[in-house]
């Protein structure tokens, strides 16, 4: 039986039931994305892979904890992967290197690959609007968004970080993501 | 009241999780009752749901994925032996214990070893049936017909509705479509009909009369499109629950 053709809910569903082939077949189809959600927050190699292991740990033995009615697994992983990396931020103490907004900037490069032909497509389409809608964003708020998403950070701490006026972070924040969801509803995608 | 004070201009943060404290309770308590505010939360909530898209991929090195396999495979195993390794130490131990005391005590003690054991296997089949709970699948098997076929019929965790996936069945002209049985006590029931792509492959969405996980085995023949009220045509894939 070829896994590689079956959408995200079945595989998870056999991750349930032990079948380590539709583990593997959601890694190729995912891993890249948990690994970089990792990577991005916490700008360290042996720490990314640390948590890209744990979300795909957590996959397999709490597979049975996935609701396809409440979201899709891609968001799920990501979700998980994203507090778990601020989690180790916060726990630990962690301050990445440098403060470099970690968002692509060419809307058309390296697009996420080996998913199932319908969230690919789905998934290609999003891609390029939400890159499109970031690269229209000014510096400064891609800054305090890729603080805020990836490492965690509060309005406080993003504002100590740079060393802006907490107001100035507020508006910049608020600004960003009003932005985005005008560029996303123009297009659709919303 | 608190439909007077919305809290719009915390939204996007809160969607973002970067509200410090103070200003997160407010907002919780604030959209726990304001319906117009959730609303506003869910299309910021939406735009964070899809950030991850944005953002500059690695590639993950290429042992990763080897290593998480292995952890997979090891995590698996530990709790059942982890279960019967301490009901044995337990009751080797009482054994030793009462050693001295051969004769009736040893009788008493087998006795007791048989319950503890019949205690041991509902237990473990507690377990089991708990750990396989949500989901079941059987494996289906190309018959002489299409030995290269293969098939997979997931069940939903209620046993009532299944998705099967086929693979390698071979092309029908359109006057043939494939149809899938429910078999239980002889009876064969009606599981719908499909078609397959020019791979092979195809799908379908089960929803039977009676519960799926009722069914003892199910199989797949070739019957004219639309399908039959009993099977009429060759056999090309089968398997039991």
């Amino acid at each position: 039986m070829d896994y590689t053709r079956l959408d995200d809910e079945l595989l998870i569903s056999l991750v349930q039931q032990n079948q380590e082939e539709a583990l593997s077949v959601l890694y190729d189809r995912y891993g890249r994305l948990v690994y970089s959600m990792a990577y991005n927050a916490l700008q360290d190699q042996a720490l990314a892979e640390e948590i890209t292991q744990d979300v795909f740990l957590r996959i397999w033995n709490k597979a049975d904890t996935f609701r396809a009615e409440q979201g899709k697994l891609v968001t799920w992983m990501t979700s998980i992967t994203r507090y778990r990396a601020i989690d180790v931020i916060r726990r630990q103490n962690v301050r990445p290197e440098g403060n470099q907004a970690t968002w692509i900037e060419d809307p058309g490069l390296d697009l996420p690959s080996g998913m199932d032909v319908e969230s690919e497509v789905e998934t290609l389409d999003s891609s390029r609007q939400i890159r499109t809608a970031m690269a229209q964003l000014p510096d400064e708020q891609r800054l305090v968004l890729s603080l805020a998403f990836f490492q965690g950070y509060t309005h406080s701490l993003i504002a100590e970080t740079l060393g802006e006026p907490l107001g100035t972070v507020k508006t910049r924040i608020r600004l960003a993501m009003q932005k985005l969801r005008q560029l996303l509803q123009e297009k659709d995608h919303l | 009241m608190v439909q007077e004070e919305h809290v719009v201009d915390l939204l996007a943060a809160y969607a973002l999780d970067c509200l410090d404290v103070d200003e997160k309770i407010q907002v919780d308590a604030h959209i726990s009752e304001c319906q117009q505010c959730r609303a506003e939360l869910q299309t910021y909530q939406d735009i964070v749901e899809v950030l991850p898209l944005a953002m500059q991929e690695n590639t993950p090195p290429s042992g990763l994925k080897g290593q998480i396999l292995r952890s997979a495979r090891q995590s698996q195993t530990r709790p059942v032996a982890q279960t019967r390794a301490s009901w044995w130490e337990q009751l080797a131990g009482y054994l030793r214990q009462t050693a001295p005391v051969w004769g009736l005590a040893s009788l008493v003690l087998i006795l007791l070893l048989g319950v503890n054991n019949l205690f041991l296997w509902q237990r473990v089949n507690q377990i089991e049936s708990h750990s396989q709970a949500p989901f079941m699948s059987v494996s289906m098997t190309g018959t002489e017909a299409s030995p290269d076929a293969s098939g997979l019929l997931v069940i939903s965790r209620d046993g009532e509705h299944g998705t099967l996936i086929v693979d390698g069945l071979a092309t029908l002209d359109p006057t043939s479509q494939y149809q899938l049985w429910l078999i239980r006590d002889g009876q064969r029931t009606n599981g719908g009909v499909f078609s397959v792509d020019q791979e092979g492959y195809g799908s379908l969405w089960i929803s039977s009369p009676r519960p799926l996980a009722s069914y003892a085995s199910f199989g797949i023949t070739v019957e004219p499109a639309g399908g039959s009220p009993g099977p009429t045509g060759e056999k090309v894939l089968g398997g039991d629950l």
